[in-house]
């Protein structure tokens, strides 16, 4: 074996979507507004993931409009329905889906009063990219003009939405019991470059294959699925929080020390849409599932390149290298003859 | 010369246009943007030059400002990331981020703007190598840096005319917004350094809060005397537990947590009081003047000691130090390994992990006109917070109000009401808006961690690599509180044995106190601690049975109709589609995990990078100077 050795692992995963073991829900508001624009109110504020641009989408698909055109209201306990916490991968599934049907049911009211306008079924209508028309006619009109026309009949086209996720508890003996009605899969590939001298791991590689339901917006899915990947990275090599007696030794940066740009492997991502049956935009999620599978394909990487199992995380480069020592002392007490010579 | 610095003014050009202001001795360069300028695009991260997040130009130089003296400004040139276009413009290189989406929580972007921005000044034409180089000294826990790669050569190209500048613009949406790639709508304001998240907030009248913490793990609080702190010049007021109204306790699952440490301490770090003052330094020489009186208790800092009979007890209410227990069964498991042909036990162990989210915890209370207590906060979860701060300050649930302000990163670790319970009791105390910002050392040294978990497994197989059983326990650290440990104990059940159909397991996760940093919700809830032992445990079992790694995870993977663990039949089971794209798309060679590494045909293909070794933004200078020498 040279100094440096290549290796490749894999590793699948499963994930729930939505809170746990129990009954999940989430509110939203939604309203179209003047200039064909609309508002959604629900408690819900980006954390990072996107969620405020998958809303926008989905409102904007739902009621014909552009995304830019939503203004989505702030997250506030005194001023929007609730949408309960920012986690556990319940985002687009649950606010997603709550938004979907408060949109639904703001076009509705829209519909009716176009319909009567136009003298033609509700069913006939269709909307889209701030336009609004009725199919196998000629009528075909702004958004815009549609709300002010809904207005001038009397009517402020209004919807609420309410989306629920029925997840049953546990049973406290045995732990049957359905906790998630829509589950997700996934499965990462790395590839890692070990240098047996220092014990050093980088990570060249990293092919990411998850079932998201039905992508809202891939390249934010993209966008999570490698953010993921390096907080895996970072647990598999690097990050650990030191205690000794209950105090810390690793209270900054340049003791807990995290995935810098220098670390990051080439992420390949591919996404499988198997849509959840159970909701209405058969999205599902990403946030949490993108880093289950990363450390252990980076450790079964570790073990194909140098044949040495890291079964405790992380793999620093202090680690590696007295596993190497270990194997090839063992190698070398199973060969008598050898360590004779 | 006049000593008094307060006398001395300090003058400099900031974006463009000559300020001059009176001299805090104090203030480091970002605290002077921030505080004095209002200019906050620039964060603190770490206020020790290891993040970025606080990068700005100082006569052309990125300097990150949370190391320099205000002083050393003095006469110079700064930009800052709202200096880097006109208002309300965007640079190609802001452009470029906000089309591949290389902002998420958007914290650490505008020192990674400046950082990119720098790079490209100083090397129009850097490759992949060097522009990684030159953003080493940015952190980001959000993006895994790949976007943001991606971004800095999109702007690279279009500034050097390879490819038109139409490249930035919306993708078409076709015939539908759904699966389009929509451009994030907050990224314009985060590129540019215009969001404003709970630290850069202000109010009229606002005062500042700084925490006493615990510096034992384990210690029965004997007196706490506030009265020198009270009578402090500047200081608004100090809470403690004395000052709860109503039931004190919250958590996730059990409200176990008093909002500041009552009759004693259980890890170090704990809150025990806090002041809010005029400033930031008189609320911490405040600090020092509360007297509390501490009487050390036998500490438990073991996962495994919190079980042993005689174990100290951290909490009165669990005298066997356990949170949560999980039990899951399911066949019969005996029956399972009798007719295994091959049996595998081992145990995994995972660390503590930091959230290391770029926005340390920060938050602004004030109580309104109506007597709304009210909290702006990067709270991930508002609905469980307004309730359990109405039963700490016994108040109806519509006198509390929480504002979910932009989440500089969460992970799950923002999911915990930590600071907010103090920052209500020194608004309605104080009877003025309160704002707190953790330090990093106070973020890293007291938040809640990923638990550090301990797994041991067995597992049995048929010689064709059928799992017929598994015994599966996992002891997890909690911690000194509840937080999520329930939760998470139960996540890791369910998942444990991953997407596979087995007939016959018993699962058990325990939960346990312990006076170390508690341990809370962190993205994957228990999944990842799990899922590393049973997709480590199935490599070993596939090179003993001599089987493919897609193969043994195959030949077991659950399917529609399948059992899951908690016996919940599934109708859709994708893992099968997903192991067959993820075999082919990385091109995986067939083989059983015999560390054949050496002999693979499939690695370093054109998907996969080149290891790193420093010096690419040298090796222009190498060759320059080597073409000089010949």
């Amino acid at each position: 074996m040279g100094r440096l050795a290549r290796g490749r692992g894999v590793a699948a995963s499963w994930y729930g979507i939505a809170r746990t073991a129990t009954i999940d829900r989430a509110g939203a508001w939604a309203e179209l507004d003047d200039g064909g624009t609309a508002k959604i109110v629900t408690g819900v504020t980006e954390i990072g993931e996107g969620i405020l641009t998958v809303l926008a989408q989905i409102a904007a698909e739902e009621l014909g409009v552009r995304p830019e055109d939503v203004t989505i209201g702030d997250n506030d306990t005194a001023r929007s329905p609730e949408a309960a916490h920012a986690g556990a991968t319940r985002q687009t599934y649950m606010i997603g889906n709550s938004v979907a049907i408060a949109c639904r049911d703001a076009r509705v009211k829209l519909d009716g009063e176009i319909a009567s306008h136009w003298g033609v079924e509700a069913s006939s209508l269709k909307a889209f990219n701030g336009e609004i028309w009725a199919e196998g006619t000629n009528k075909r009109m702004p958004m815009e003009e549609a709300v002010a026309i809904c207005k001038r009949r009397g009517v402020v086209p209004v919807g609420s939405g309410s989306f629920t996720a029925h997840g049953t508890g546990l049973d406290p003996v045995d732990g049957s019991g359905a906790p998630w009605q829509a589950y997700v899969f996934g499965c990462q590939v790395a590839e890692v470059e070990v240098d047996t001298l220092t014990g050093e791991v980088q990570v060249l590689g990293m092919w990411a294959v998850h079932d998201v339901g039905r992508a809202i917006n891939p390249r934010g899915v993209e966008g999570q699925i490698e953010g993921g990947i390096v907080q895996g990275l970072g647990q598999a090599l690097m990050e650990d929080y030191q205690l000794k007696e209950g105090h810390t030794s690793t209270h900054g940066f340049a003791k807990y020390i995290l995935p810098t740009a220098l670390d990051i492997p080439q992420i390949n991502t591919r996404l499988v849409e198997d849509p959840d049956p159970r909701s209405p935009l058969g999205a599902k999620g990403i946030g949490e599932p993108a880093l289950v599978p990363t450390a252990p394909a980076i450790m079964n990487a570790i073990y194909d390149a140098v044949g040495v199992r890291i079964t405790s995380l992380p793999a620093t480069p202090e680690k590696v290298l007295a596993a190497l020592a270990a194997k090839t002392a063992a190698e070398r007490a199973a060969e008598p003859a050898l360590a004779a010579e | 010369m006049s000593d008094n610095v307060s006398d001395r003014k300090l003058s400099m050009t900031v974006n463009g246009r000559k300020i001059s202001r009176p001299m805090d001795g104090n203030y480091r360069l970002l605290d002077f943007l921030r505080e004095e300028l209002h200019l906050t695009g620039a964060k603190e991260g770490c206020g020790a030059g290891e993040c970025g997040t606080c990068s700005v130009f100082v006569d052309g130089k990125l300097v990150k400002s949370c190391l320099m003296p205000t002083a050393k400004a003095e006469g110079a040139e700064i930009q800052t990331v709202e200096g880097l276009a006109p208002r309300g413009e965007l640079t190609v290189l802001q452009r470029a981020f906000h089309k591949t989406g290389a902002s998420q929580c958007g914290y650490c972007i505008p020192g990674m703007v400046m950082a990119a921005t720098s790079a490209l000044r100083a090397n129009p034409f850097a490759d992949i190598e060097e522009i990684k180089e030159r953003l080493g000294g940015n952190i980001c826990r959000c993006t895994g840096y790949t976007k943001i790669f991606e971004a800095v050569e999109l702007a690279r190209d279009i500034l050097n005319g390879q490819i038109p500048a139409t490249a930035l613009d919306a993708e078409s949406a076709g015939n539908s917004f759904i699966g389009n790639n929509v451009r994030r709508l907050d990224a314009p304001s985060k590129v540019s350094g215009q969001l404003k998240y709970a630290g850069d907030m202000i109010m009229p009248d606002m005062v500042h809060m700084q925490v006493l913490r615990s510096p034992h793990a384990h210690a029965r609080i004997v007196s706490i005397d506030t009265s020198r702190a009270e009578a402090l010049e500047g200081v608004a007021c100090v809470v403690t537990a004395a000052d709860v109204p109503g039931i004190d306790g919250f958590g996730v699952f059990v409200h176990d947590q008093p909002v500041m440490a009552r009759e004693k301490v259980r890890y170090v770090g704990e809150a025990v009081a806090a002041v809010a003052a005029e400033t930031v330094e008189i609320a911490r020489q405040a600090l020092s003047l509360i007297d509390v009186a501490y009487e050390p208790l036998p500490g438990l800092f073991d996962a495994e000691k919190a079980l042993e009979p005689g174990a100290p007890v951290i909490h009165d209410y669990a005298p066997d130090n356990i949170v949560k227990h999980i039990p899951v069964r399911k066949g019969d498991v005996a029956k399972g390994f009798a007719e295994a042909d091959l049996i595998v036990e081992n145990t995994y162990t995972t660390q503590q992990v930091e959230h290391a989210y770029l926005e340390p915890e920060a938050g602004l209370a004030y109580v309104d006109h109506d007597g709304v207590v009210t909290v702006i906060s990067p709270s991930q979860n508002i609905t469980h917070h307004r309730h359990m701060l109405a039963e700490i300050i016994a108040k109806p649930i519509n006198k509390v109000r929480f504002i979910m302000s932009p989440v500089g990163g969460g992970f799950g670790g923002k999911e915990d009401m930590i600071y907010q319970g103090m920052l209500a009791l020194a608004a309605m105390k104080s009877g003025r808006p309160v704002r707190l910002i953790y330090s990093r050392e106070e973020s890293i040294a007291t938040t809640a961690k990923r638990h550090p978990s301990i797994v041991t497994y067995k597992m049995g197989l048929t010689k064709d690599g059928r799992i017929t059983a598994v015994t599966f326990r996992m002891l997890a650290d909690g911690g000194a509180y509840g937080m999520s440990t329930e939760g998470v104990m139960r996540k890791a059940a369910i998942l444990s044995l991953g997407p596979y159909d087995i007939e016959n397991c018993t699962i058990d996760t325990i939960g346990v106190y312990t006076n170390n940093t508690p341990s809370g919700a962190f993205r994957t809830f228990g999944g990842m601690q799990a899922q590393f032992a049973t997709e480590s445990h199935l490599d070993i079992c596939a090179e003993k049975l001599g089987l493919d790694p897609f193969e043994i995870r195959r030949r077991n993977m659950m399917v529609p109709g399948s059992l899951t663990h908690t016996r919940q039949r599934l109708e859709n089971v994708s893992i099968g589609q997903v192991l067959d794209v993820a075999e082919s798309f990385s091109r995986w060679e067939r083989g059983a995990p015999t560390s054949r590494g050496a002999t693979r045909n499939d690695l370093g293909g054109p998907d996969v990078r080149d290891a790193c070794t420093l010096g690419a933004r040298f090796r222009e200078i190498v060759e320059n100077k080597s073409k000089e020498v010949a």
